[in-house]
């Protein structure tokens, strides 16, 4: 093919990572909007490896090649990850749309990414002749840079299979569907024994890479919900500090003003 | 329901279903050289010179240089030039065409083109622009004494951001040099007969030198009104160079940031009330029109002749500009100025009511118009104004007064409501004397042998159902089955100028013209034969005769009129708004064909409430619309309001077919006040000046009035 | 260098060109299937929508290389159906055309939706054809006329 190259299994396609100068395209979405010219694609949409889900006993292990709609259709996939699929554009996008080339776009406005970097996901990649598994939050080097060498590629996200259970995740756009985030907040908060064990909190689409401030958190694990809420005003204080938003066509002001709401409002969902 | 009102399946509706229709990008693309625009990348310069690369065999560049004629197309005035004169006053104002068989190619000659721009100061600020290309000025009463001897006195200002029509298909123009020297140009668009006056003028030819086709058409709300004209000029003229047809369809962006939209508004009011009544309104109209005038002169004039609102108002005195910016030409958009100042006096209306402790739905009743009354150029409303009747039937339908009152109450918690009305009226047809001076329509029926029926009109088929609706008119007065009669797109070569597809005259006016065209066919009706008659505008008796130069007589010879309830619910965390009902009470008289009638309220309201919201759109510092893809100007989706609740109130209008009046534009115009009257009350009683408002808008009204 | 051989519209197709080409344009210039409507190039408004591999997609996001051994379908082949026949009807009782460049995208959307939800709800039927613009009808005759399809055509999907 002129311009591409088909692989029919990862193998294969990471024997042409490894020997061209490809760009790797698992769903278009983003690729044919960029138009960029003279490029020659990697196709990975129809490689078996990259389109599955599968679970182990630490990890729901979604291909990178799996789309939207294939993950909103899946029993494995757990709920708050349904809950940023179900909002990303429009059925032709989710049909399209891949978990990989979410990642592998780069963007901080990536929907399903968010909920990668608050569940604490890990990213396998790999090369014709290594393999290795990164966090996803080292993964993002900053806008549009990516720990990602050019023989490699991403084979699967693991997703923890445990402890995502009570959320909140909400979806910022400029209309209720076709809407690309303009602030994107998920939260994760789980309690053992009247005391707090996990406190997440992530933004996306606020700055060049998706925020969380796990040093933060860390003030309000091992706390009573009492205890957490005396400490309230200081970690919101500190979170006001940290974000340091980018303008956009929304302003960094709104930006944050909304990410503190819904930071707030998280909190408050779950007694604190 | 009558049975003109009977719904029929669309004459265009099975090409279309099926995508079997040929919209001008659909024909195929052999023989056919593709034409890009040069367009300028600042807003305002001297154009020193182009460096053109060195074009294949087969591949043209075309500029001022080539036009024949004249390189002014003829709109309203003549100064927006067919290709760039030695200055560029806009950003994207076209500088040249190159055309060639291969797209890619084409697109790589034009991006190598070098310009040489020595830079001139724009004109942004649109506050302070000063150069009018128009400024009118009229008024009736004493609104000195009126101010003088007030209770109280308001003043407040308002403002409205640009809108794009969004068409889905974009502007796209196709010249065909014919046989013999003629020129056939066709495309999308929506006045066969301006872009054919245009193009004689820019060709140098006469009105037999060149005809003028409609293309199927993807939708136009006004954008392709004008546009066309010099888009069709420009093919023209490029077709005429390359001895080849020539076709430039715009991409999206293109299309968004260089093509005309609704003028952005900047209106300052005041008002002097005596004894609980607005007994004088002074009104400042401001329109951002652009770096050349185009439509402007008649968008000011229908906006500023509504922006008394439908109020009696005895003593008003309105002033009106428009102003040149270095920015994109504004032009015709549903609503056609009356949105910007149906918002300003709805708003205007509401707040002096909440001040004066009035609830604003009560206050404005006690102000309405009513048939007999003066209009505020001194006309007169000759029928009945069923504005009344229409709030009931809205007030019911939304159960207004009941949510109003509910969310009056102090609101807590994250999610609040409100629910907002707005009431006004569109001049159906032309403004003022334009039917009788200007237009002068001609419609037209020709027989055949075989008994079929042919429409020949000059109006376009953009969605809003003439090719199906023109017919109606005409098998209802023959007694024939509707298949019997047909109505093609518009060519100049044959058929009158029975006027443009604009100002919802349409139906009212040249449907009228083919009634008594029927009419007269079936007096004549002989068996057999090839018959034609023809029919030819006259100004009802009863019109009060318009001077435009005093803004007097009636400017419109009936009204359309609605009443819109907007209820939606905000997020105070984000600034959201959900729009939980929509509701609009339409009275455009008889519906020739219902489920046409309620696609066109459908479709305008809920253009209206984007217009009212999400429709941003805005220039930088260097004067580039930034907003220039269907992502970064957001249009409603099915998803972001419920089902619409329209409902027909038919006061029908005796000079138009069945009763029908003028509906096409009517549905936008109010759907910005309700809107913002419901924002308003949901955030506890603020007062907002602006549309479109967001959610970042929201969100920035709550936290100034926390702190 | 082979070329890219897929199903177009029930027939076998072998394009030769490059693997990078936007299907939207591959379909329009090449196959002449211009009931493939170019809105905007971005996946932002759906004029272009067709069925690959019986799943709604954008064809402007869509390369060539990536439709190798696919089966496309547009309107062009939809339109000789029994289903295309219901949707037709029902789009064409409640005058659910107007300027008709949204639509045959916006019927391969409906298509879709009742191929996997032949009974769907009213908020079903504005979520699957949420991917699809329509600057001229305000939605309701549309969303109404998928209803009233999905009656209609009861058994067909």
């Amino acid at each position: 093919m002129v311009n591409g190259y088909a692989a029919a299994s990862l193998a294969e396609a990471l024997e042409i990572r490894s020997n061209q100068k490809v760009v790797p395209y698992a769903g278009g979405t983003d690729l044919m909007v960029e138009n960029r010219s003279g490029v020659d694609y990697l196709f990975l949409g129809k490689i078996p490896e990259l389109r599955n889900i599968n679970e182990d006993d630490e990890y729901i292990r979604i291909g990178a090649a799996v789309t939207f709609t294939q993950a909103l259709e899946d029993k494995k996939v757990p709920a708050l990850m349904k809950e940023a699929l179900k909002r990303i554009a429009a059925p032709a996008i989710r049909n399209a749309g891949t978990f990989g080339g979410n990642l592998g776009n780069g963007s901080a406005k990536a929907d399903s990414v968010l909920i990668e970097f608050v569940s604490d996901a890990r990213l396998r990649l790999a090369s014709r002749d290594k393999e290795r598994i990164v966090d996803v939050d080292k993964f993002y080097l900053g806008r549009k840079k990516l720990d990602l060498a050019a023989d490699e590629l991403i084979v699967e996200i693991l997703l923890p299979r445990t402890g995502l259970d009570r959320y909140s995740y909400e979806k910022v756009g400029g209309r209720n569907a076709l809407a690309i985030s303009r602030v994107s907040f998920a939260g994760i908060f789980d309690e053992r024994d009247g005391r707090i064990t996990k406190l997440a909190a992530a933004f996306g689409a606020v700055a060049d890479t998706v925020l969380r401030y796990k040093d933060l958190e860390e003030t309000m694990l091992g706390k009573t919900l009492d205890e957490a809420r005396e400490l309230k005003e200081k970690y919101l204080e500190g979170y006001a500090e940290r974000m340091v938003l980018t303008q956009g066509r929304v302003s960094a002001e709104y930006r944050k003003k909304v990410c503190m709401n819904l930071l707030g409002d998280f909190l408050a969902k779950f007694g604190i | 329901m009558e049975k003109i009102s009977q719904s029929v399946v669309k004459k265009d509706h099975a090409p279309k279903v099926s995508g079997r229709s040929i919209y001008v990008a659909d024909y195929p693309p052999e023989g056919v050289l593709c034409g890009k625009l040069l367009h300028s990348k600042v807003a305002r310069a001297k154009i020193l010179g182009v460096e053109v690369p060195k074009l294949p065999e087969g591949y043209f560049y075309v500029d001022a240089r080539d036009v024949p004629g004249d390189n002014n197309v003829n709109i309203v005035l003549d100064d927006t030039p067919v290709f760039c004169r030695d200055t560029v006053e806009y950003i994207g104002e076209p500088i040249a065409m190159i055309c060639g068989p291969d797209e890619k190619e084409v697109i790589r000659l034009r991006d190598e083109c070098k310009v040489a721009y020595e830079e001139l100061e724009p004109v942004l600020d649109f506050y302070s622009a000063d150069e009018k290309f128009f400024d009118y000025n009229f008024g009736h009463g004493d609104v000195d004494k009126a101010f003088a001897e007030a209770d109280k006195t308001y003043e407040e200002e308002f403002e409205t951001g640009y809108q794009e029509q969004a068409y889905l298909e974009t502007q796209g123009m196709m010249a065909e040099p014919e046989e013999g020297g003629r020129m056939f140009v066709h495309g999308s668009s929506q006045c066969a007969y301006y872009i054919h006056g245009a193009v004689m003028r820019a060709l140098g030819c006469g009105p037999t030198g060149v005809h003028i086709k409609q293309d199927v058409t993807g939708g136009g709300f006004g954008g392709k009104e004008a546009f066309p004209s010099i888009l069709g000029c420009q093919v023209a003229v490029a077709a005429r160079k390359c001895g080849k047809p020539v076709r430039c369809v715009f991409d999206r962006r293109e299309d968004m940031e260089y093509t005309s939209k609704r003028h952005p508004s900047f209106c300052r009011y005041k008002a002097a009330v005596k004894d609980g009544r607005v007994t004088a309104l002074d009104i400042d109209v401001k329109f951002n029109a652009g770096a050349y005038s185009t439509l402007s002169a008649v968008v000011l004039q229908r906006g500023i002749i509504a922006s008394p609102g439908i109020y009696n108002i005895p003593n008003v005195r309105v002033h009106g500009s428009a102003v040149k910016t270095n920015t994109s030409p504004c032009g015709a958009y549903r609503g056609f100025g009356g949105p910007q100042t149906f918002f300003a006096v709805e708003m205007f209306m509401s707040h002096i009511a909440r001040d004066l402790g009035r609830e604003p739905l009560e206050f404005k009743r006690t102000h309405l118009v009513k048939q007999g009354d003066q209009t505020s150029t001194c006309g007169k409303y000759h029928f009945p104004v069923p504005i009344p009747d229409m709030i009931d039937e809205v007030v019911r339908e939304s159960d207004f007064e009941n949510k109003r009152r509910e969310y009056a109450k102090a609101q807590t918690g994250r999610y609040r409501r409100g629910i907002g009305m707005s009431m006004y009226f569109h001049g159906a047809g032309f403004t003022g004397a334009g039917e009788r001076d200007l237009i002068k329509a001609v419609a037209r029926l020709r027989k055949y042998k075989d008994g079929r029926v042919e429409v020949l009109a000059s109006n376009g088929d953009i969605g809003q159902g003439v090719r199906t609706t023109f017919p109606k008119i005409v098998a209802n007065e023959l007694n024939l089955p509707l298949d019997q009669v047909f109505y093609e797109h518009p060519d100049t070569a044959r058929v009158p100028d029975s006027g443009p597809t604009v100002a919802s005259r349409s139906l009212m006016i040249v449907g009228e013209l083919l009634r008594r065209a029927a009419i007269k066919l079936r007096e004549q009706w002989k068996d057999g034969e090839e018959q034609e008659v023809e029919e030819h505008y006259k100004e009802p008796d009863f019109v009060i005769p318009f001077y435009i130069d005093k803004f007097e007589g009636d400017a419109y010879p009936t009204y359309a009129w609605a009443v819109n309830a907007i209820e939606l619910e905000i997020d105070t965390y984000t600034g959201v708004a959900r729009v939980l009902g929509a509701y609009g009470s339409f009275d455009v008289g008889t519906p020739v064909d219902y489920n046409v009638v309620m696609g066109q309220m459908e479709g305008g309201f809920l253009q209206g409430i984007g217009y009212a919201s999400i429709e941003k759109m805005d220039y930088d510092s260097k004067g580039r619309i930034r907003n220039n893809s269907l992502s970064d100007y957001l249009i409603p989706t099915t998803m972001d309001v419920p089902r619409l609740k329209c409902m027909l109130h038919v006061e029908k209008y005796p000079d138009g077919p069945y009763g029908a009046k003028g509906a096409g534009e009517l549905p936008l115009v109010g759907a910005p006040a309700a809107y913002l009257e419901a924002v308003e009350q949901a955030l506890g009683g603020m007062k907002l000046n602006h549309a479109p408002f967001t959610a970042e808008d929201t969100l920035s009204a709550i936290t100034k009035e926390v702190n | 260098m082979s070329e890219i051989r897929f199903r177009l519209n029930g027939s076998e197709v072998s394009y030769a060109g490059s693997g990078a080409d936007r299907l939207l344009e591959v379909l329009r210039n090449t196959y002449r299937c211009t009931s493939v409507k170019c809105g905007c190039k971005e996946g932002e408004c759906g004029a272009c929508s067709v069925l690959i591999d019986g799943v709604l997609i954008n064809s402007c996001c869509v390369a060539m290389g990536a439709i190798e051994g696919s089966e496309v379908v547009t309107m062009e082949g939809f339109r000789e159906t029994r289903r295309f026949e219901v949707l037709d009807k029902a789009f064409g009782e409640l005058s659910a055309v107007q300027c008709g460049f949204c639509i045959p995208g916006m019927v391969l959307a409906a298509e879709a939706l009742l191929s996997k939800n032949p009974h769907p709800t009213v908020d079903e039927i504005r979520q699957g054809l949420s991917g699809n613009l329509c600057r001229c009808t305000g939605y309701n005759a549309i969303v109404n006329a998928v209803e009233l399809a999905a009656k209609e055509g009861e058994g067909l999907w």
